[in-house]
């Protein structure tokens, strides 16, 4: 269970130029988000888009959907509700705290109808376009 | 109909949670600037951690731990991060005061125990502020305050700065190979100006101070100022050292090229089957033998030059060759090592006489040195010159005296050396140049005080390239030779502990200088008597021995050995006597091989059977002389000889005619002669008119060898005179001498020869200059027994010395001339006269 190969297999800059000042051989800094973004597939339908947000843990209630010209962005807060007093982390891998998903569509969706739905620790999100 | 989209409220919208502190259950949706809640802290040793980073932290520290394990006991994971001022030096946990107020609030990714300690992955989030500390045990705790992201003042300024960031990182980029593409992506791809700054920041090395700055930065435009300013800096020291490392490179290159290039070549070498030590080793042999050998300074540093040099080049420059062997050269010759005189005067003299019968007064001068030497060591060797006729024994005396003193020899022949350079040699920047003769036997002696014969030096050439002779002038010189510089060396070389012996057959060929530096030693030739005693200790046995006889098996009589040594041949030395010994040893064991006899004694009469009929008749003295003979010596190269002056009256003639190969100074001593008698006629009795009267013919027999010299003229005189007179010469009487005008009888030089080979001839009486009287020293005490020997200073004492007072017979011719012309009569014409 060794989380450290992910970051030797991402950046690898110590080891271009042993006599190199330039960048700090001890970091293996990634450039990341403000804030991390849950994984997240997107179906194409004949109604529109149907968005599948692997986002267990969260309460749909505190969620917020944005749909805004053809990016739609959801963003929230996973916490952790299991910790209680008297227990100990010993290992953690499930990123907790406030996160940020934001999906660009090929074609403007603005105006959309947004459906969401929270199934299995999967949210969907149905946009469909307007019907007249 | 779906549920309809959510407006978003705008930022800061959302009421911030009034609670100050906050519980571990508290959740915020947002975090929006300007919020304030308490929270865990981390303290940051030397690390300062940016907004939208993620990044792997060690955590070991109790306080660390404790800080760590507080934020995960919360439900979104956050911790504050804040770093330590960096003018800290002690490792003790850091007070709130010594931290930054400012810092960064991380979500904690992931966690994983290792041992005491635990790592973690945090991803910064916000900047905070500390408002206030709340805890400091058993963990940092404090409230803190959200702040905003920098403000953009300017964009179009710092959307320039950003590409020009990125342009800088580009070249940057440049210089460092294997950048992971996704890197370069991140970097180049970054639309944002604050990102691209946080992510440059947290990258370079700039340091805690620096990164604080950058971190505290509220303006995107104070930011893009802060990182341009630090990566320019960092590409300049990049460009720098990449610049240093490139010309490091460079001459790595060069020298890893020779290196490779080497080993192919090495390994050539040994696929060819050369030696692959090869010349690294060679030169490396060279230096240590230079450094065992004893060499003076002088030569030390030119053969450390010469080795330094030698080591520079390949070994197929063409100056390689030359300098190793210089250098070996250097090493082989005897600059310090001297062998031990042996200076026991005993033991030099039966050494002496073993080789040698006779030749006193050279064993004496040897032994003479051997004194000098025991008792003062440092003294110049003599320079000794040799003269005498072949065969007389000078070289093998050279090898004797070594043999004597204990020393090497050596023996070089200048004969036809014509050259200055053969013996001081070329000088190295010719090719195929060689060291000098000299030196060489120097180095064959492998000391530097051998015994040095010059053979020959009377037979010295000298043309164009110069006089060897006169390089011999340097060489020969006691107060120049110990600094002797051979071109070829071109060091100086000590020549003054050499003993140098030369040998000529004549005196006069040699430049006077030259004769000058030399102690002359003359080795005149031997008696018959010294023959004798020489065959009979030294050339017998030794033939006997060559041939593979023993003294059993051929013995020679005395009687024989005179024979030989008369009749068979004609020498002052002992060499051709040699050969003809040699000749019947051969004889002997020819018939002992056969069985035909067991052992020979050879008895004169046995000599013609072995060697033949006689080759030689000497000259004999004649029982009688007719007037107008007398018997003279002459001194040849080899030996002495005795000749007939003929003289003969031409009636009608006039004049002198002189035949028999006389030379120019035979001639005049002739002249003179004739001169002397007519001026002085009446004192000697003679007829003033047979002078008008008469032509005289003179006839040295043998007429087709050259003779020369002025020692005839006492002879010629006698032979004039008797003719004159008709009183006969004396037939057992030979003289020598040079006459003047006024009747002065000078000396001649070679006494002995002359004297011995009138002994030989049957002479019994001399006549000798007076002045040569201390020569008679130098014959040997038998012969000088056996003659009588009549010194003169004047022409008139030679005169009554050699002619008898008895006119037996007078010619002829001259009494007809007396009683027809009365002594008076002009030109009689001698045939109607004698008619």
């Amino acid at each position: 269970m060794n989380i450290l190969p992910l970051f030797d297999l991402i950046f690898v800059m110590r080891n271009t130029n042993r006599d190199f000042s330039l960048i700090r051989p001890d970091r293996r800094v990634v450039p990341s988000g403000r804030l991390w973004n849950p994984p997240a597939d997107v179906y194409r339908v004949s109604e529109g888009w149907v968005v599948k947000v692997d986002l267990a843990g969260v309460c749909t209630d505190e969620l917020e959907i944005e749909l805004r010209e053809s990016i739609l962005t959801i963003r929230g807060c996973r916490k952790d509700t299991h910790y209680r007093e008297g227990c100990v982390y010993h290992q953690m891998e499930i990123t907790y705290s406030r996160f940020e998903k934001s999906i660009q569509f090929p074609a403007p969706v603005e105006g959309a109808s947004i459906r969401r739905d929270y199934r299995d620790g999967f949210l969907i999100i149905d946009v469909r376009r307007e019907q007249d | 109909m779906p549920e309809s989209s959510q407006n978003t409220p705008p930022p800061g919208g959302t009421p911030p949670t009034e609670q100050p502190s906050l519980p571990a259950d508290f959740t915020f949706a947002t975090q929006t600037p300007g919020q304030k809640f308490e929270i865990a802290v981390l303290a940051l040793q030397n690390l300062t951690l940016f907004p939208e980073t993620v990044i792997p932290l060690g955590v070991g520290r109790p306080r660390s731990i404790a800080a760590v394990e507080a934020a995960l006991a919360t439900p979104e994971k956050l911790l504050g991060c804040i770093t330590v001022r960096p003018d800290r030096s002690d490792d003790t946990d850091a007070k709130p005061a010594d931290l930054y107020e400012v810092g960064t609030l991380v979500m904690i990714k992931r966690m994983e125990r290792s041992g005491d300690g635990m790592r973690i992955i945090v991803q910064g989030t916000e900047r905070i502020r500390v408002v206030e500390w709340k805890q400091e045990d058993p963990l940092l705790r404090a409230t803190v305050e959200i702040l905003p992201e920098p403000r953009i003042v300017d964009a179009e300024q710092v959307e320039a700065a950003k590409r020009n960031l990125q342009q800088m990182i580009q070249e940057a980029m440049t210089m460092l190979p294997n950048i992971p593409p996704e890197v370069r992506i991140a970097v180049l791809g970054s639309v944002e100006a604050v990102r691209l700054c946080y992510f440059l920041a947290s990258v370079l090395n700039l340091g805690v101070e620096e990164e604080q700055k950058m971190l505290e930065a509220n303006t995107a435009d104070e930011l893009v100022r802060l990182s341009h300013t630090s990566l320019a800096r960092e590409l300049e020291i990049l460009q720098l050292r990449s610049k240093i490392a490139s010309e490091a490179q460079t001459e790595m290159d060069k020298a890893q090229r020779d290196y490779v290039l080497r080993q192919q070549m090495r390994a050539i070498q040994k696929e060819l089957g050369e030696d692959e030590t090869g010349e690294a080793a060679e030169t490396e042999l060279l230096r240590e033998r230079l450094e065992k050998a004893e060499l003076p300074q002088e030569v030390r540093d030119e053969a450390d030059r010469e080795l330094r040099r030698l080591q520079r080049l390949p070994p197929a420059a063409p100056d390689y060759h030359v300098i190793r062997t210089y250098l070996e050269f250097i090493l082989e010759l005897p600059w310090l090592k001297s062998s031990e005189d042996k200076l026991e005067l005993a033991e030099a003299r039966r050494i002496l006489d073993e080789d040698h019968y006779g030749l006193e007064d050279v064993k004496e001068r040897i032994l003479e040195f051997l004194a000098v030497i025991k008792l003062r060591p440092d003294t110049k060797s003599p320079i000794l010159l040799f003269v005498g006729p072949p065969g007389v024994g000078k070289t093998s005396l050279g090898r004797s005296i070594a043999r004597a003193l204990g020393r090497q020899f050596e023996r070089m022949s200048l004969g036809g050396v014509r050259d200055e350079a053969e013996l001081r040699g070329h000088r190295r920047t010719y090719i195929g140049a060689m060291p000098g003769r000299i030196v060489q036997a120097i180095r064959r002696a492998g000391v530097n005080n051998p015994v040095l014969m010059l053979d020959e030096v009377d037979k010295l050439g000298n043309d164009y390239r110069g006089d060897p002779a006169a390089a011999l002038l340097e060489i020969l010189d006691p107060q120049q030779n110990n600094t002797f510089r051979d071109h070829y060396l071109d060091l100086p070389f000590d020549l003054s502990k050499v003993f140098f012996i030369a040998t000529a057959n004549q005196l006069g060929p040699i430049p006077a200088p030259l004769r000058d530096r030399m102690e002359i030693i003359s080795l005149a030739g031997y008696s018959d008597r010294e023959k004798l005693e020489i065959a009979k200790r030294y050339l017998i046995p030794r033939q006997t021995t060559e041939n593979g006889l023993n003294n059993a098996q051929l013995k020679i009589a005395d009687d024989a050995v005179e024979l030989i040594a008369a009749r068979y041949t004609r020498e002052a030395g002992v060499r051709q006597m040699e050969r003809n010994i040699g000749s019947i040893a051969r004889k002997v064991a020819l018939k002992i091989a056969q069985a035909e006899a067991e052992s020979v004694t050879v008895t004169a009469a046995d000599v013609r059977e072995y060697l033949g009929p006689p080759r030689f008749y000497p000259e004999q003295a004649r029982k009688e002389l007719p007037a107008g003979v007398a018997t003279g010596m002459a001194w040849t190269e080899m030996g002495g000889e005795v000749l007939f002056i003929e003289a003969t009256l031409l009636p009608g003639g006039h004049g002198l005619t002189i035949t028999g190969q006389l030379g120019e100074v035979m001639q005049e001593s002739a002249r003179a002669a004739q001169s002397y008698l007519w001026s002085h006629a009446a004192e000697f009795g003679i007829e003033p008119e047979i002078f008008k009267g008469f032509g005289v013919h003179l006839h040295v027999p043998a007429g087709a060898i050259p003779k020369d010299g002025p020692s005839a003229g006492v002879t010629i005189t006698s032979a004039l005179a008797s003719l004159y007179t008709g009183r006969r010469v004396r037939p057992d009487t030979a003289m020598t001498g040079e006459i003047t005008l006024s009747g002065l009888v000078f000396p001649i030089g070679g006494v002995k020869e002359k004297v011995l080979a009138a002994h030989r001839a049957g002479i019994k009486r001399i006549i000798l200059p007076s002045r040569n009287e201390a020569d008679v020293d130098d014959i040997p005490e038998d012969v000088r027994n056996d003659l009588q020997l009549v010194f003169v200073s004047g022409i008139s004492e030679v005169l009554d010395a050699a002619l008898e007072v008895l006119v037996a017979n007078p010619p002829p011719i001259i009494a007809d001339a007396a009683r027809g012309g009365g002594g008076r009569q002009p030109e009689p014409e001698p045939l109607t006269v004698k008619g």
